[in-house]
């Protein structure tokens, strides 16, 4: 995607010396943008600052950022000196030791010092680069300002007056991204405070990403507010689910859940953004609706609690009688695309070696901007047809028919798409094989029903929209009765004694299959997937089959 | 206000005159001829290099040579390029350009033909202070004569260059005064400051290249351009050429505004021209150049008032406005006042200034209040220390330099406090 903060990619390359070491990066952007271009910024190369933001335009008002330039008189704001050949750049110097701790210290003068209650300790770039650059002590005896402490923003974001330092990242988040433009300061000088235009609210479908963006605790996120303290949060890397963009994220865990999502920097795909609702959509993961026992249904037509282990045997006595029967014809699936491409190619196999070619897919659909925000709601749709799953309303015309079966579905999106209104058309078939992460009405016309892992629970890839494959990783540890979509149909396989199914499940081996199969995926597997992902192969060749 | 300065000379000769308002008047004294001449005679290069030559130096306070920010322009091109005239005279101490504005405007109208011609900018924007309400009337008046006259508008005095005038009010706030911030407010914008580079010769006004010139600047150019380089460089000195409008204020007989020679000594112009100090009262400080500048005790007033002079005493001209404290005056009071100024005025981006601009008022009203301590004092200096020089715009330098300079000259006034514990300068005014 586009960023706000414009690489200048055929800009020419020239070499700069910081502190000693020599970097090669493009001439043209300012200095702190050409070192986070090249990845060193705040590891090898570190220049604190506040207002700065590798995807916002320049501010170069809290003056942390400066550094020393040999041949220049006075420090330079690395935010907005452009990088030129040769130029000398000193971070560590005398001059620029001290100026660091003037500009903290004033930005600690009316700081209110109530870490001990704020959302943002242990994350905060205040607390940060105060203990790293500060002084260690305030040499003012003039009473802090006082400000207002809650103003709710909008429905995710509260203000805390007196901890804003004023970087403005908020307000030009607000202009440039979602360009929605709700905030601003209001007042100047010492009276300068973070405010809303009269008549609106912060509520734009990205607003929550001003909490991340905010260096201290001057806007938390409602949801999170006072749940847990960052340094209780252990961070995996994750993508998000809402919709085909694939986000990267942070699953931010403690006490064994899932306490918030956090927008992951990829340039490729979200740059350092999220949207809201899929910011909010962890709380799905442990829904009371999670499906977490096996069920089959019993002589009298109750759903009964069984081992996973039973209601895979169950599953696989009826498809194998309804093959045996009637043929492999009559035996169907429906793939989800919540599903990874791992638990997804796994599936396509299972259906293959049954010898069956009914298969669908269904997508819900949903609005979309022209930011992140995707049409298709599931992250990865793009690669399940890539693995060869098509629309399932040719499907749903076969079952209408009375052409099908047995029918394993992944899934409750053939409702969530619309593309049936209720179960009833599904209850004509004979064994309904059900597996899925929450609960629905599916599972009144399951014979068997089988719980899975969520994204958060798992390890695998997704295809996004780009057709960019992302890597997941299990950010829960789950219940040994909890499989992956993949593992259940690779254990159904093995009961119904299909053919290239070996015993165990493993997904090393899984993805390299995928991989050798289906064209697009050639080269990508799970282990040498980088932390950013890799783009799928061809552009063409959607429905690229097994090969 | 003044109708005229009480010493005048080119700038300022006829503002006495009501007629000179007008452009008939104006005309009647040979206004405008510089203009006809040059726009019809002169390439704009000539133009650029006559004032160039002559050395003017920019008035509105930082005392750039105007020719050479004129040469930064980029040669002009199918989009357009502006002069931005800079009337927001909003320094304390300041009231030269209200008097050019109200009562030669037309003067400034044929400076802003000139530059503009010389810098090929296709339109000009007068930004007037907000509380000059009388002279943004004055100045819509003379633009609207101009117009009708064909001195303004396509094929200007039949030479084929055209422009047009805007004038601007600003809506009150002294920081609008910064060149950068005036272009944002001039936008429509919050008035703050950008930061540079890009310079406004590069991205000014609505993105394209402009030039920013103070009122008193543009009023020179006719006269250059009419009489020529030769002729400025023989008034004021040699690396200051000119005229300039001092205007001077507080503690003397005559307040007002004079046009002297850059290089007048300071000492002159208030015992001579403004009358002294009332009451048979000696000078305890005075204030060069505009609330910014840095003090000169009494015992530094033989300096020439031209910046290489002011500069060796650690002041400077700024906008020459002179304002005079007899030995009556609290400098600790004076600190006050002066701090609350840019307290209030800080545009608030910068945490430097935002917070330091407070700290410092917070801390020298306790002094004058009697509860500040030495280090207090000390703190003082290290605060000036963290503002100047490292914030977007001049104005953190502004707050400082003020301050500093009374703690340097004046340290006796605040040790005084700090030891006695209140403010003992009975005659001085209240906070
Ligand atoms: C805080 C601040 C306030 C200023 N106010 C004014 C002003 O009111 N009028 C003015 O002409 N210049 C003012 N200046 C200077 C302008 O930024 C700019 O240098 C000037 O207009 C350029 O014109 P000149 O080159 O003709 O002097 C101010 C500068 C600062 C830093
Ligand atoms: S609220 Fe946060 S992001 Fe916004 S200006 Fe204040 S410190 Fe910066
Ligand atoms: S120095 Fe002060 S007035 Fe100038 S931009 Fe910074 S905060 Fe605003
Ligand atoms: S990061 Fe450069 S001034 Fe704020």
């Amino acid at each position: 995607m586009a960023t706000a903060a414009g690489v200048a990619c055929e800009a020419e390359i020239v070499r700069i010396t910081v502190d000693g070491l020599e970097y090669r990066l493009h001439a043209g952007p300012s200095l702190l943008a050409a070192l986070d271009q090249i990845g060193v910024l705040m590891g090898e190369v570190d220049i604190p600052h506040y207002c700065w933001h590798a995807k916002l335009s320049s501010d170069g008002s809290c003056r942390l950022c400066q550094v020393e330039i040999d041949g220049q008189t006075g420090l330079q704001t690395a935010c907005n000196t452009p990088v030129r050949d040769g130029m000398i750049v000193h971070t560590r110097s005398e001059a620029v030791v001290r100026a660091r701790q003037t500009v903290l210290e004033f930005l600690m003068l009316n700081h209110p010092l109530d870490c001990p209650v704020c959302d943002q300790a242990g994350e905060c770039k205040l607390q940060d680069y105060a203990w790293r650059y500060g002084a260690p002590n305030s040499r003012s005896r003039e009473p802090r300002r006082k400000l207002e402490k809650r103003i709710d923003l909008g429905p995710g974001v509260v203000l805390d007056r007196e901890r804003c330092i004023l970087c403005r990242r908020c307000v030009r988040f607000c202009r440039e991204i979602p360009r929605t433009g709700e905030l601003a300061v209001f007042g100047r000088g010492d009276r300068s405070v973070i405010g809303l235009f009269p008549g609106v609210q912060l509520d734009n479908a990205y607003s929550m990403n001003v909490v991340d963006l905010c260096p201290v605790g001057a806007l938390t996120s409602r949801d999170f507010r006072c749940k847990a303290r960052a340094w209780q949060l252990e961070s995996v890397e994750g993508v998000c689910g809402g919709c085909a963009r694939g986000c990267n994220i942070w699953l931010d865990v403690a006490k064994g859940e899932v306490q918030r999502y956090r927008p992951r920097r990829n340039d490729a795909v979200n740059d350092t953004w999220m949207c809201d609702a899929g910011r909010l959509s962890y709380a799905e993961i442990a829904r009371s609706d999670r499906l977490d026992k096996a069920w089959i249904r019993n002589q009298e037509s109750v759903l009964e609690p069984v081992s996973v282990a039973s209601a895979i045997s169950e599953a696989a006595r009826m498809l194998a009688g309804l093959v045996a029967e009637k043929g492999a014809g009559v035996i169907a699936g429906i793939a989800s695309p919540h599903a990874t491409n791992e638990d997804l190619f796994a599936f396509k196999r299972l259906l293959d070696e049954i010898g069956t070619e009914n298969s669908g897919l269904a997508v819900p659909h949903g609005e979309a901007d022209e930011l992140l925000i995707c049409a298709e709601k599931a992250a990865n749709a793009t690669g399940a047809r890539a693995i060869g799953f098509e629309d399932a309303r040719s499907l749903l015309e076969r079952i209408r028919g009375g052409g099908v079966d047995g029918i394993v579905i992944l899934g409750h999106d053939i409702l969530t798409a619309g593309y049936l209104d209720d179960e009833t058309l599904l209850g004509k078939i004979d064994s309904v094989i059900l597996i899925d992460t929450h609960q629905s009405s599916l599972m009144r016309v399951a014979q068997v029903v089988l719980p899975a892992r969520h994204l958060a629970e798992k390890a695998g890839t997704l295809t996004n929209c780009d057709r960019r494959v992302q890597r997941v990783r299990p950010a829960l540890a789950a219940d040994s009765e909890l499989l992956t979509e993949g593992e259940i149909v690779h254990r159904l396989a093995l009961a119904l004694g299909l053919n290239g199914f070996e015993a165990g499940y493993d997904l090393p081996r899984v993805s390299r299959s995928l991989a050798a199969a289906v064209p697009p995926f050639a080269g990508i597997t799970i282990e040498s997937l980088p932390s950013d992902g890799a783009q799928l192969v061809s552009d063409g060749g959607e429905k690229g089959a097994v090969r | 206000m003044q109708k005229a300065p009480h010493v005048t000379d080119y700038l300022t000769r006829h503002c006495a005159d009501d007629e000179y308002g007008c452009l008939r008047g104006f005309e009647a004294q040979g206004g405008y001829r510089a203009a006809h001449t040059a726009l019809r005679e002169m390439t704009p290069q000539k133009i650029l290099d006559e004032v160039r030559q002559a050395g003017l130096q920019g008035r509105g306070g930082a005392g750039f040579c105007a020719g050479l920010k004129w040469s930064f322009m980029p040669a002009p091109e199918q989009q357009p390029s502006y002069l931005v005239c800079n009337a927001d005279e909003s320094e304390p101490g300041s009231f030269k350009d209200r008097l050019l504005l109200e009562r030669a405007p037309h003067q400034l109208l044929e400076g802003i033909l000139l530059a503009a011609r010389a810098i090929g900018a296709q339109k000009s924007f007068i930004y007037i202070r907000g509380e000059y309400a009388e002279a943004a009337r004055v100045m819509q008046r003379a633009v609207d004569e101009a117009h009708a006259k064909g001195y303004l508008g396509d094929d200007v005095m039949g030479s084929g260059f055209s422009h047009d005038v805007v004038v601007v009010r600003g809506a009150g706030s002294y920081i609008c005064g910064e060149e950068t911030a005036l272009l944002e407010s001039l936008e429509g914008k919050r008035g703050h400051p950008r930061v540079k580079p890009p310079f406004p010769a590069q991205r000014g006004a609505f993105d394209r290249p402009s030039t920013v010139n103070n009122v008193e600047t543009l009023c020179h150019v006719p006269h250059i351009i009419g009489r020529g380089a030769a002729w400025f460089r023989s008034t004021g000195t040699e690396k200051s050429p000119g005229t300039t409008l001092f205007g001077v204020s507080g503690h003397v007989v005559r307040p007002g505004l004079f046009e002297l020679p850059l290089g007048t000594p300071l000492d002159e112009i208030i015992f001579e021209h403004a009358g002294g100090v009332a009451d048979g009262r000696k000078v305890k400080g005075v204030i060069p150049g505009g609330l910014s500048m840095p003090i000169l005790p009494a015992g530094e007033l033989d300096v020439a008032m031209a910046n290489e002079f002011l500069q060796e005493k650690g002041s400077a001209l700024g906008t020459g406005g002179i304002i005079v404290m007899d030995d009556r005056t609290c400098m600790v009071r004076t600190a006050c006042v002066i701090s609350e100024f840019y307290r209030a005025e800080s545009c608030g981006q910068c945490g430097p200034c935002r917070e330091g601009t407070a700290w410092i008022n917070d801390i020298v009203t306790r002094v004058e209040r009697g509860t500040g301590t030495a280090e207090d004092l000390e703190l003082l200096v290290d605060i000036c220390d963290g503002m100047e020089g490292q914030t977007i715009c001049a104005f953190a330098d502004a707050a400082a330099w003020p301050v500093r300079a009374l703690l340097k000259h004046f340290y006796a006034d605040f040790e005084r406090h700090v030891r006695e514990g209140v403010c003992s300068f009975s005659g001085s005014f209240q906070l």
